[in-house]
């Protein structure tokens, strides 16, 4: 049975936030900073009022000037005083059509007085540097104090680097390498977007925004409301990776609406997506790991530090860090760790969540260095995995014992796998293999509600608080509860409810929503059966109702086959195969699809997709210029699932969304290094680098 | 001006811009099956066919529409219901914004290549992103529209 | 997006398009894939747009006897990669005009809008130099010609004049001409060329190279001509030095800057690793 959205996005009757008509709505177009620092000295919107349908032009002065944030509130709705990078909101026109709000918009001067910038984390933590936010550590939920240092969103520790530093020192075999990645995007395709109704105190919202419970409370905060008078409205998203977490423009849209009296709309130009809302943190990373004579490690210290951008604001974990650089050693027995991830503010846009935050990026160094390490050791890379690899029963380097540890198998089966059928090489090029492992453990213990109502010829209606964001949550809830009540899934009806129908959810995010639903599926479900099915059964699965989850992990090992022409450098990538650990599987083909789409959002981290990050600014603006993969440029697609894995819940599922795009830049850049004998330690790794890797090799 | 042209089959009349897109025309029309996602042409969110030829409608200037016969996703879904199909079956979607445009790319290739080899399937589709699927069943539902003439 | 005191008009003979180019601040509209983007953003601000696809005199490839095209400016690229007669007489052109974007742009844009926008990226402006192509070009006053290699004049600027426009594209008849035209997309394949190199041979009834035209896109302000190519002129089977010493001549020859696509430093690498290449890929069998 096909997913139950299929047909109406197919055929072009799904409507998406940006498809919303309210009776009376305006529209909404924003006037961005030129600059990356600067006070504002003056707004001159005379023009603007002009055009024929403006109803009004509005700065930080109008609006509410609490910030915002999902963890640290530092983001103001429209920049006040200050802006602190190219793209902020300063100005906003609310018209009768989009057309004469942006002709208006461009019409807005804005005259500042230049700030001295930093635009990169290495200066904002520099001696000396211009400050971005005079005392960010005031800021509500603020992870820093001012003892920490300047310029500083956070800074997380784990381990100690003395304990390393000696476990090292005994080490045979040491390497110290940095590896950097490069500015880039989730990718989505629809432009985030948002309505926004203000009338006789009561707020309703329909915005591209996948956590709505969440940005209930956050727009409450920020704005002084009761939560109560905010109503999220269901809607259908066009994609996420971790993008369209935040309130984004809701807040100011909220604002809008009230002063105007109208419904408001605004839907953002790509190129502001690109460049102006919460695109991934580029990092630079520096990694020290050794091994003694046997190749297994004895002691591993990672330092990162990522440009975080203007704000904090759009990073929902309370230390506002990346679980994904926290957990970079996670895959493997490590005796001595330590991990430090720094994040700074800098005047460039503001830096999100992406798909697995962090671990694109830690798990593309640490990947890479063990390769080095091996060629240093003189063991082959796949052996010295092998050897570091826990076996069930053994703690994991962070300390815990899992429930199982199938890395092993994992790995096993993605060398046999890929080693079956090789691919073709072009006569000239030069073949490489590389392999890359990840492991990913499950979230906390699953907060969420659901509903179940009796429906009409004995159907049910199960009332759900999250969005389909694509991923296929709707059609995995009616698969779900199809098999938990043994009906017909064409009995079930799925529906999102505004936050005025269920109590509590986190949003979609994290790799819970699988996890979290079966559960509480499983509990509605057993109500269910016990009340026959006449009465409406609520769950709802509060903080603390659950015991902590198994300890379960999931691992991904991908094995990249690529072709290198020595000549121009030109990498293809050939093959990516990705084995993935996994439980039972609720619905295979969109399973499958969160392996084939992470394999190739990995790819393009890998090898294509970079903003041109130059002085805060962005040169490639459009999707013309950032380049995401297209049918094109895929690399063969092979998956290998190791069953029989324990997961979680009655459902015995785990988590697949935020896998399979996380170690394939480092297998890419290892079957690199095997084909040229070059490594590349900075993402994307493009045919330029390599073919002057190639030419400084062949010089020496 | 006025601006008169078929759409999906029927006879549309409407006021527009002279320089107003296709796509604000079409989407003002109601019909929002038509997507606009990177408004330069590239993703491929806002095909429609003009007069059987498959066309960027954020760039496309909807007086050159005057006169000529206008398919959109809607209208496909009445008239070539097996080709929406075919994305359906194949699962040849994830989020969906970019499918309407996927299926009015496959209807492009069903009229102006029927016989497309696996080559010309990815190098014709290749004008329309999708960040969700990995493209695999992308692919597969595009084989069964040509499949299914 | 400029406020709205902008007509459209659609003339249906060359002497009203003309007529209405002339008018002040009027532009012509080809398929839009330009255009469009600069209206949308506000780029260009005209008084008047004039849709050249219903003039009867800019569309369709027409023959000379001797095989010598002569492509109407409003031609599609997807027309002319299908163009039986280009096809016969210059698959390289066909072959350049089929890569160009996707299919909605080539469905659209037309090879007279492609001309004057003079993005030096594209792919078949470099073709058609190596084919020793000339423009015509009318204005309401007359009518004059322009061999391809004297249209551009800088970056993003062409020989045209206010008012003027592009009618036709001829593509001279050449006897046992090999055209080989190579897009060095080392990122996504869906992409302006890092460079692009198009090179035409044309032999004698000795069999020795009458003519040999080399020319890069992608590596400089405008599309750029190699003149050493004319080196190879008389030679059957040029050798391995004679190749590379015009491959040399290409990498000193293109002017590239640093962008997305690669530094320069390295686009001039590549225009002499495709240039070899191409030459070899010409010269050679098949």
């Amino acid at each position: 049975m096909s997913r139950l959205d299929a047909w109406a996005k197919a055929s072009g009757e799904a409507r998406y936030v940006a498809d919303m008509v309210l009776p009376g709505m305006l529209h909404v177009a924003l006037v961005r900073s030129a600059v990356q620092h600067g006070r504002v000295r003056r707004v001159d919107s005379e023009q603007a009022r002009a055009v024929e349908g403006v109803v009004g032009v509005f700065t930080a002065d109008d609006v509410n000037r609490n910030t915002y944030g999902r963890s640290v509130r530092d983001i103001p709705i429209l920049a006040g005083e200050k802006v602190r990078f190219v793209g902020e909101r300063v100005a906003v026109v609310v018209a009768e059509s989009r057309r004469a709000a942006e002709a208006a918009a461009a019409l807005v001067e804005v005259e500042y007085d230049d700030l001295p910038a930093v635009t990169s984390a290495e200066e904002a933590i520099a001696q000396g540097a211009p400050l971005v936010h005079d005392a960010p550590w005031e800021y509500a939920g603020a992870a820093i104090s001012q003892e920490d240092g300047h310029n500083l969103q956070s800074r997380v520790t784990e381990g100690s680097l003395t304990e390393v530093e000696a476990a090292l020192g005994g080490a045979e075999h040491v390497v110290d390498r940095t590896y950097s990645t490069s500015s880039g995007h989730q990718g989505y395709l629809e432009p985030q977007a948002c309505v926004a109704s203000v009338e006789d105190g009561r707020v309703r919202l329909w915005v591209t925004n996948k956590s709505p419970y969440r940005l209930r409370t956050q727009l409450a905060d920020c704005l002084g409301l009761d939560p109560a008078s905010i109503e999220i409205e269901p809607v259908l998203l066009g994609g996420d990776f971790g993008g369209k977490g935040s309130p984004m423009d809701a807040p100011l849209c909220v604002e809008l609406s009230r002063l105007v009296g109208r419904p408001v709309k605004l839907v953002l130009r790509y190129v502001e997506d690109l460049t102006a809302t919460n695109p991934r943190h580029p990092a630079r990373i520096h990694v020290r790991v050794g091994c003694d004579r046997e190749g297994r490690l004895t002691g591993m210290a990672l330092r990162a530090l990522l440009n975080g951008g203007a704000y904090g604001g759009f990073k929902p974990l309370a230390d506002v860090n990346l679980h994904g650089i926290e957990d970079c050693a996670m895959a493997y027995r490590v005796p001595a760790l330590f991990v430090e991830s720094t994040i700074a503010y800098t005047n460039t846009v503001p830096r999100g969540h992406m798909r697995s935050p962090g671990a694109p990026q830690a798990i593309f160094a640490v990947e890479s260095a063990l390769d080095e390490l091996a060629a240093e050791a003189g063991l082959d890379p796949v052996d010295l995995r092998r050897r570091n690899l826990p076996r069930t029963g053994e703690p994991s380097s962070h300390g815990t014992t899992w429930l199982e540890a199938r890395g092993l198998e994992t790995l096993e089966a993605a060398v046999k796998h890929a080693r079956t059928e090789q691919p073709e090489v072009p006569p000239g090029w030069r073949h490489g293999e590389g392999v890359a492992v990840y492991v990913r453990g499950l979230p906390g213990p699953p907060v969420t509600s659901v509903r179940l109502v009796p429906a009409p010829e004995g159907r049910v209606r199960v009332e759900v608080p999250i969005p389909e964001t694509g991923t296929g949550s709707h059609t995995m809830v009616r698969n779900r509860l199809a098999a938990e009540l043994g009906i017909d899934p064409e009995q079930v009806e799925v529906v999102q409810v505004s936050t005025e129908e269920l109590p509590i959810d986190p949003g979609v995010g994290g790799s819970r929503v699988t996890v979290g639903m079966s559960e509480a599926l499983g509990r509605a479900a057993e109500a269910w059966r016990r009340g026959g099915g006449d009465e409406p059964v609520a769950v709802e699965l509060r903080p603390g109702d659950s015991a902590a989850s198994a300890p379960v992990v999931c691992y991904c090992a991908q094995v990249a086959q690529v072709a290198v022409d020595p000549v121009t450098g030109q990498v293809k990538v050939l093959e990516v195969l990705s084995s993935v650990d996994v439980g039972d599987i609720i619905n295979p083909a969109a399973h499958q699809m969160q392996i084939d789409g992470g394999a190739v959002m990995g790819y393009g981290f890998a090898c294509l997709e970079d903003l041109f990050e130059e002085d805060g600014q962005f040169w490639a603006a459009n999707l013309g210029e950032f380049k995401i993969p297209s049918t094109n440029d895929l690399p063969r697609l092979r998956t290998v699932l190791v069953e029989g894995g324990q997961g979680v819940t009655s459902a015995n599922v785990k988590p697949v969304g935020e896998l399979a795009n996380v170690p394939t830049a480092a297998a890419i850049a290892n079957a690199v290094a095997a084909a040229t004998g070059c490594r590349i330690r900075d993402l994307p790794i493009t045919s330029e680098k390599v073919f002057w890797a190639i030419e400084e090799e062949s010089a020496r | 001006m006025k601006l008169a042209f078929e759409l999906n089959g029927a006879p549309v009349e409407t006021e527009a811009e002279p320089d107003a897109l296709l796509v604000d025309v079409i989407r003002g029309l109601g019909l929002t099956g038509t997507k606009e996602g990177c408004g330069v042409g590239v993703c491929g969110l806002c095909t429609v066919l003009v007069d059987d030829l498959p066309v960027s409608s954020c760039l496309y200037l909807a007086a050159c529409a005057r006169g000529s016969q206008v398919w959109t996703a809607e209208g496909l879904a009445r008239e070539e219901p097996e080709l929406v199909q075919a994305f359906v079956e194949h699962e040849g979607m994830q989020c969906g914004i970019c499918t309407p445009g996927q299926v009015m790319a496959a209807a492009a290739l069903v009229r102006g290549c029927p016989g497309a080899s696996e080559a010309e399937i990815r190098d014709h589709q290749a004008g329309n992103l999708c960040r969700c699927t990995g493209y695999q069943t992308i692919v597969e539902s595009v084989r069964a529209c040509l499949a299914s003439r | 997006m400029p406020a709205a005191d902008v007509s459209f008009s659609v003339p249906t003979s060359l002497e009203e398009a003309l007529a209405e180019l002339a008018e002040e601040d009027a532009i012509a509209l080809g398929g839009g894939t330009s255009v469009g983007l600069l209206l949308k953003n506000g780029l260009i601000e005209p008084q008047k747009i004039v849709w050249l696809a219903k003039v009867p005199d800019l569309r369709g490839v027409a023959v000379d006897d001797d095989g010598g095209l002569r492509i109407g400016a409003a031609v599609t690229l997807r027309e002319l990669a299908g163009s039986s007669p280009v096809r016969t007489h210059a698959p390289a052109l066909a072959d350049a005009a089929g890569t160009v974007g996707n299919p909605r742009v080539r469905a659209v844009a037309t090879l007279g809008g492609a001309l004057a926008h003079a993005d030096p990226r594209q792919d078949v402006p470099p073709v058609l130099l190596a084919l020793d192509a000339e423009v015509r070009i009318a204005a309401p006053s007359g009518e004059r010609i322009v061999p391809l290699a004297e249209f551009y004049t800088a970056f993003m600027e062409t020989a045209l004049a206010e008012g003027e426009l592009v009618t036709q594209v001829v593509v001279p008849a050449a006897d046992n001409r090999r055209t080989h035209y190579v897009r060095f997309t080392p990122g996504s394949e869906d992409d302006y060329p890092t460079v692009g190199v198009a090179i035409s041979i044309a032999r004698g009834a000795d069999g020795r190279i009458s003519r040999a035209v080399l020319a890069l896109g992608g590596v400089g302000p405008t599309p750029l001509l190699v003149p050493q190519a004319r080196e190879l002129v008389g030679r059957s089977a040029p050798d391995p030095g004679e190749i590379s010493a015009v491959a040399a001549a290409a990498e000193a020859a293109a002017r590239p800057s640093d962008d997305q696509r690669g530094s320069a430093r390295y686009k001039k690498a590549m225009a002499r690793v495709w240039t070899e290449r191409a030459l070899h890929a010409c010269l050679g069998e098949g």
